[in-house]
């Protein structure tokens, strides 16, 4: 086996007093070899981020390392004074954030950032820390790294920007790498191509790799270990293949069965029927074309998932369907009315008829309002008599999970999860014949989502609800939809059953899509066509 | 938490800052009570702080040219300065708040109108739109109360429509409106309860710079007619013979540069605890 | 470059309709009641004859809207009418005044801008420590007073007890610097709180963001973290403020100048607000206006300059 480069040995790091919990990383043990990727995985809250800040010698500043010992190579980390440790950093560890554009200096050009490293921790003349920069600009496949080089932060895209801050991190050949989430905040199809590049390079430059994650698909993708951790602790740890597909420890496996894997359920036409009959939508903004055109059509007890990449005018969508924002053209006939020709009174009348729960659980409801009377005014607004209501309310309360308290309590006092399951309650009383779920999970842990999208499954089915699903995850989807469709640039790209649409394809940028997924899935490699019956936990990983 | 609560938990220099501004309203409110002589009554000439007066009792800060007694015409003068600049404050924030409400949500034309509108007035410097107006008008009470209107209200607009601008984005706003909630609702239930915090943090400040906008106009005779006791008129009164008789200007100063720095110190701990909770 | 050109174009246009505007409410405020014009230019004693013969032979009879444009044009064009107080014509007895009142105002801004900048920067560099408390404690009352109560108490210390300086600045015998520091020292005061605090906040916005971390994790020390990272993006906010801040110390300026005497644009105004001169005071306020809307479009230029994002072409392409 290759030299260990980082050896982590029974960290300690203690949360100001008060806290939930004594430690935010509490007797962590790991190491990392010298051309091996290592995953930290884990939920909000875990510690993971702790852990590699605490490598990198830089915890905030009101949290103490209480215990433990961190060793680069020979040095001991956790030994150093600060002026020491800067001479490491950036140097033998280097890092790669999570936002690679607000890690970027917004007012210096790129190629002056990475020039930055060599003059921090090199005596090279300023010729050569440019010809340098360059060079590491075009290793990373950016084209035209003159170009890249000359611009500000700003005039590059995300995935752009990921490649200067990797750039800037292997700028000096560093022993260690630490990644900290660092394709959160990127595209499918560009969180695929990064993620190619960081197994690339490990190959050419040999270092250690510490990535941190919350992503289950990622670790599959990339991981040859494995560490996972929950509230501060170190749950399990191990040879990937066998944690992901054999995994011990209960939390372990509840993680995995959690992650949404690519498999959809058998098609299960729905014949009701139709809540939503929608025709050419358009939006338009001056010259920009954000919608062009789409027609989509939901049966009443139907699930139709639309999956696309930031941009692609998905969002557009819902927020025309519930007449938040104005459509340029198009109509959308629910219960026979076309939503969108409805004005004034008429429209005020009919909007109880859709429906949305939101992405944001933080920001979608109004912190200074009582959860009960929220709901309560939803139902009044829809036609309700004050009594009924307030009566349906708490009924609707406890319907989606929540307990009779609730009603009284101001958004503050619940979770992210508990938070979306008020805004289902919500919009829910107003009795809607089409409800739209617009990333009503994608800000929430794993394990939450699971529990939501099993929530909706269990509304949808007694209620006869018709949902609108969107959401950029494709694994998402193919758990939600019973239909789904895709979106590209404003326009539906592909639509059929969801089976059909993830296993066979159709259209080139669907495939793209689905590309990142074919033999990283951690359940099992499968190809084009190949039908998908295995479960993931039972399935075995190849290669 | 109720709002006595919150009072509560400020830092101490926002408490030194309540204690000053609750101080202030006391002696507003109880000049008549609290002041020892009749401040429009001639007594004795230029005496000095802690001198005897005639009919008993002591001048503990003097009296003026006219032989007027110096504490009571600062607690009297409270009652202009701190009356006029509460009672303006409030009138431009009511049309500030409802037109910058306006403008944040309903976008648009309405928009565009209220804030070039805004734009033109706040290109006067404050003094020089005070004068054209008291010019125009003649001074008086209302008139100040107006000229202050009109030059805070453009200022309060533009920060309720960028809250406003902020918090109609939200997607609390979007659910109301989808259920078919009305837009006069939504401001009230949705915006101006979350605009609210910042909004007291500068209802305070801008208390303050009217204080210091209606002394300044009283320092500069342009303010209330004599001889109603302001602090800023007093000022001017006795800055001839200041280098003789620093009394006669120091108190009135100290007078309402307390109730300012009151006013602002509070409005810090205000925005310090708004952050924290 | 192009771009920059129809930018330029459109500003000069937002800045001239707001002139419009201004002047005509100017116009209104003052001249819509032609009696009161009247009384203002010929006095309280005179008769309604008099008054009456002097409105119809300056053309005051015409309907308002002529006697806008006329006023207008003539404003346009230079004529900007006698004062009716010193029996000078108006725009000779301005600039003079107005050269004056730039020292002073120039003088308050060389004081002002470095201290405000370096103290706000040591304050926000490191929130929440003692240098930072004092410094925003000290900012927060020396804003809150007002400038005659500065004055009062600069002069109580420095002419009544020391005796090192004069308590006023006629700048009798000619310019004197020594006459200046006073009135610079508080309008500079009263400024400089308000923008240390607006730097400070920048500052401690600016020491938050990822690209810090990112430095401190790049290797660099906090000296250079500051001064190659912090300090160009924590600047942009607070040199507009200064630029916003003109109409303010226009303000103070003002008030300053009548405290100590100085002959200069504040007490021009003050003369002619005191004296009911009406063409005065609507010249004095269209210059003063005028100086506010300058440096308002040069603080959006500045601002557009020093942020890369707001260039043309700058934004995401995404």
């Amino acid at each position: 086996m290759a030299e260990p480069i980082l050896r982590v040995e029974h960290l300690s790091i203690a949360l100001p007093a008060g806290g939930d919990r004594a430690h935010a990383v509490e007797d962590v043990s790991l190491t990392v070899h010298r051309g091996e990727i290592v995953c930290v995985v884990g939920e909000s809250g875990s510690g993971k981020s702790m852990l590699a800040g605490a490598v990198m010698g830089a915890i905030p500043g009101d949290l103490k390392r209480d215990a433990g010992v961190i060793r680069l190579g020979e040095i001991e980390l956790t030994a150093l004074s600060e002026p020491e440790l800067r001479k490491i950093r950036g140097n033998r560890v280097a890092m790669i954030p999570q936002e690679p554009i607000a890690a970027l200096n917004p007012v210096v050009r790129v190629g002056r950032q990475i020039e930055e490293v060599f003059a921090l921790h090199t005596d090279l003349p300023a010729a050569e820390r440019t010809r340098r920069a360059l060079a590491l600009l075009a290793d990373m496949h950016l084209p035209d790294p003159e170009r890249i080089a000359r611009s500000y932060p700003s005039q590059l895209s995300g995935g752009q920007c990921q490649r200067v801050v990797i750039a800037m991190a292997l700028a000096l050949e560093p022993d260690l790498l630490i990644a900290d989430e660092p394709t959160t905040a990127l595209d499918v199809t560009t969180q695929a191509q990064i993620l190619k590049l960081v197994c690339e390079l490990r190959e050419t430059h040999g270092h250690g790799v510490l990535f941190i994650t919350h992503d289950v698909g990622v670790v599959a993708e990339i991981a040859d270990r494995v560490v996972v951790m929950r509230k501060g602790q170190l749950v399990e740890a191990g040879e990937a293949r066998q944690v992901l597909l054999a995994p011990a420890h209960p939390y372990t496996r509840e993680l995995m069965a959690a992650a949404p894997g690519m498999i959809p359920p058998p098609h299960r036409p729905v014949t009701g029927e139709h809540a939503l009959v929608a025709r050419g939508l358009t939006k338009t903004y001056g010259a920009r074309q954000a919608l062009g055109g789409v027609d989509l059509e939901i049966r009443r007890g139907e699930t139709l998932a639309i999956v696309g990449e930031s941009g692609s005018g998905k969002s557009t969508l819902a927020r025309i369907l519930v007449r938040v924002i104005a459509s340029t053209a198009g109509e959308a006939h629910v219960a026979g009315v076309d939503m969108l020709a409805l004005k004034g009174e008429a429209l005020r009348d009919k909007r109880c008829a859709v429906q949305m729960v939101f992405q944001d659980p933080f920001g979608s409801l109004n912190p200074r309002r009582r959860v009960g009377d929220m709901i309560v005014r939803a139902g009044v607004l829809a036609g309700a008599r004050p009594v009924e209501a307030r009566r349906r309310a708490e009924e609707l309360l406890e319907l989606v999970g929540l307990s009779k308290a609730a009603f009284h309590r101001r958004p503050a006092a619940f979770s992210g999860g508990q938070r979306q399951r008020v805004g289902i309650a919500r919009a829910l009383a107003a009795n809607p014949d089409l409800l739209i779920a617009d990333e009503s999970v994608s800000a929430l842990d794993v394990s939450v989502q699971a529990q939501i999208l099993d929530l909706l499954r269990d509304l949808q089915d007694r209620l006869g609800l018709a949902i609108l699903f969107i959401t950029h995850d494709l694994r998402v989807a193919a758990q939600m939809g019973h239909r789904i469709a895709v979106m590209q640039h404003g326009v539906v790209v592909e639509t059929g059953p969801a089976a059909e649409v993830l296993t066979r394809p159709s259209h080139p940028y669907t495939q793209a899509l689905l590309a990142p997924h074919r033999g990283g899935s951690w359940g099992r490699r499968w190809r084009w066509g190949e039908p998908l019956t295995l479960s993931p936990r039972r399935g075995e990983r190849a290669g | 938490m109720t709002p006595a609560g919150r009072l509560m938990l400020l830092k101490p220099s926002a408490m030194i800052g309540l204690f000053l501004v609750a101080g202030w309203l006391l002696v507003a409110a109880f000049a008549p009570w609290l002041a020892p002589f009749d401040p429009l009554a001639s007594l004795t000439p230029l005496a000095s702080p802690g001198a005897r007066a005639p009919g008993g009792g002591t001048f503990w800060l003097g009296t003026d040219l006219l032989g007027r007694d110096i504490l009571s015409r600062v607690i009297y003068g409270a009652r202009p300065v701190v009356g006029l600049s509460v009672l303006a404050t409030s009138t431009a924030y009511l049309v500030g708040v409802s037109a910058g409400l306006a403008a944040g949500y309903f976008k648009g034309a309405t928009d565009a109108i209220l804030s070039f509108l805004a734009s033109v007035v706040l290109s006067f410097p404050v003094l020089v739109l005070y004068i054209v107006v008291i010019v125009a008008l003649g001074a008086s009470y209302a008139n100040v109360v107006l000229a202050v209107t009109f030059g805070s209200a453009p200022a309060i607009f533009r920060i309720v429509r960028a809250i406003a601008l902020d918090i109609a984005g939200r997607d609390y706003v979007a659910a109301s409106q989808a259920q078919g909630e009305r837009a006069h609702r939504i401001l009230i239930q949705d915006i101006l309860p979350n605009a609210a915090p910042p909004l007291l943090v500068d209802y305070c400040l801008r208390i303050g710079y009217s204080a210091i906008t209606i002394g300044a106009l009283g320092f500069l005779g342009l303010g209330l007619p004599p001889p109603t006791p302001d602090w800023g008129g007093m000022v001017a009164e006795g800055r001839a013979m200041a280098l003789a008789f620093p009394h006669l200007v120091i108190f009135p100063c100290l007078a309402i540069s307390s109730l300012v720095v009151g006013l602002s110190l509070l409005a810090d701990g205000l925005n310090a605890e708004g952050r924290r909770g | 470059m192009r771009e920059t050109l129809t930018d330029l174009a459109r500003r000069a246009g937002g800045l001239a309709l707001t002139m419009l505007v201004v002047s005509f409410l100017v116009f209104l405020t003052l001249e819509l009641n032609v009696e009161g014009v009247a009384v203002k230019v010929l006095g309280q004693f005179s008769t309604p004859d008099q008054r009456h013969a002097w409105l119809s032979e300056n053309g005051y009879l015409d309907p308002f809207a002529i006697r806008y444009l006329r006023w207008l044009a003539d404003f346009v064009r230079g004529h900007w009418g006698t004062s009716t107080y010193y029996h000078e014509d108006i725009l000779k007895l301005i600039l003079p005044r107005l050269g004056a009142s730039a020292i002073l105002a120039g003088g308050a801004l060389l004081v002002m801008i470095p201290m405000s900048l370096i103290l706000g920067v040591a304050a926000g560099a490191k929130e929440g420590s003692a240098l930072d408390r004092s410094i925003s404690l000290v900012s927060i009352v020396t804003t809150s007073i007002p400038e005659f109560a500065t004055a009062v108490f600069l002069s109580a210390v420095f002419v009544i007890g020391l005796g090192w300086l004069p308590g006023v600045s006629t700048m009798a015998a000619g310019l004197s610097l020594r006459e200046l520091i006073l009135p610079v020292s508080v309008l500079a005061l009263a400024s400089t709180g308000y923008i240390a605090r607006m730097t400070r906040a920048s500052m401690a916005e600016v020491m938050a963001q990822p690209y810090i971390r990112m430095a401190r994790l790049k290797g660099a020390s906090p000296a250079r973290i500051i001064l190659g990272h912090a300090l160009r993006n924590a600047l942009i906010t607070p040199v507009t403020v200064i630029m916003l801040q003109i109409p303010w110390i226009l303000s103070g300026v003002m008030v300053v100048e009548v405290f100590f005497a100085y002959r200069g644009f504040g007490t021009l105004l003050y003369q002619a607000s005191l004296n009911a001169d009406v063409y005065l005071v609507e010249a004095c306020a269209m210059v003063s206006v005028l100086a506010v809307v300058v440096s308002q479009t040069i603080a959006d230029l500045i601002y557009v300059r020093l942020d890369p994002r707001l260039a043309p072409g700058g934004g995401r392409h995404s």
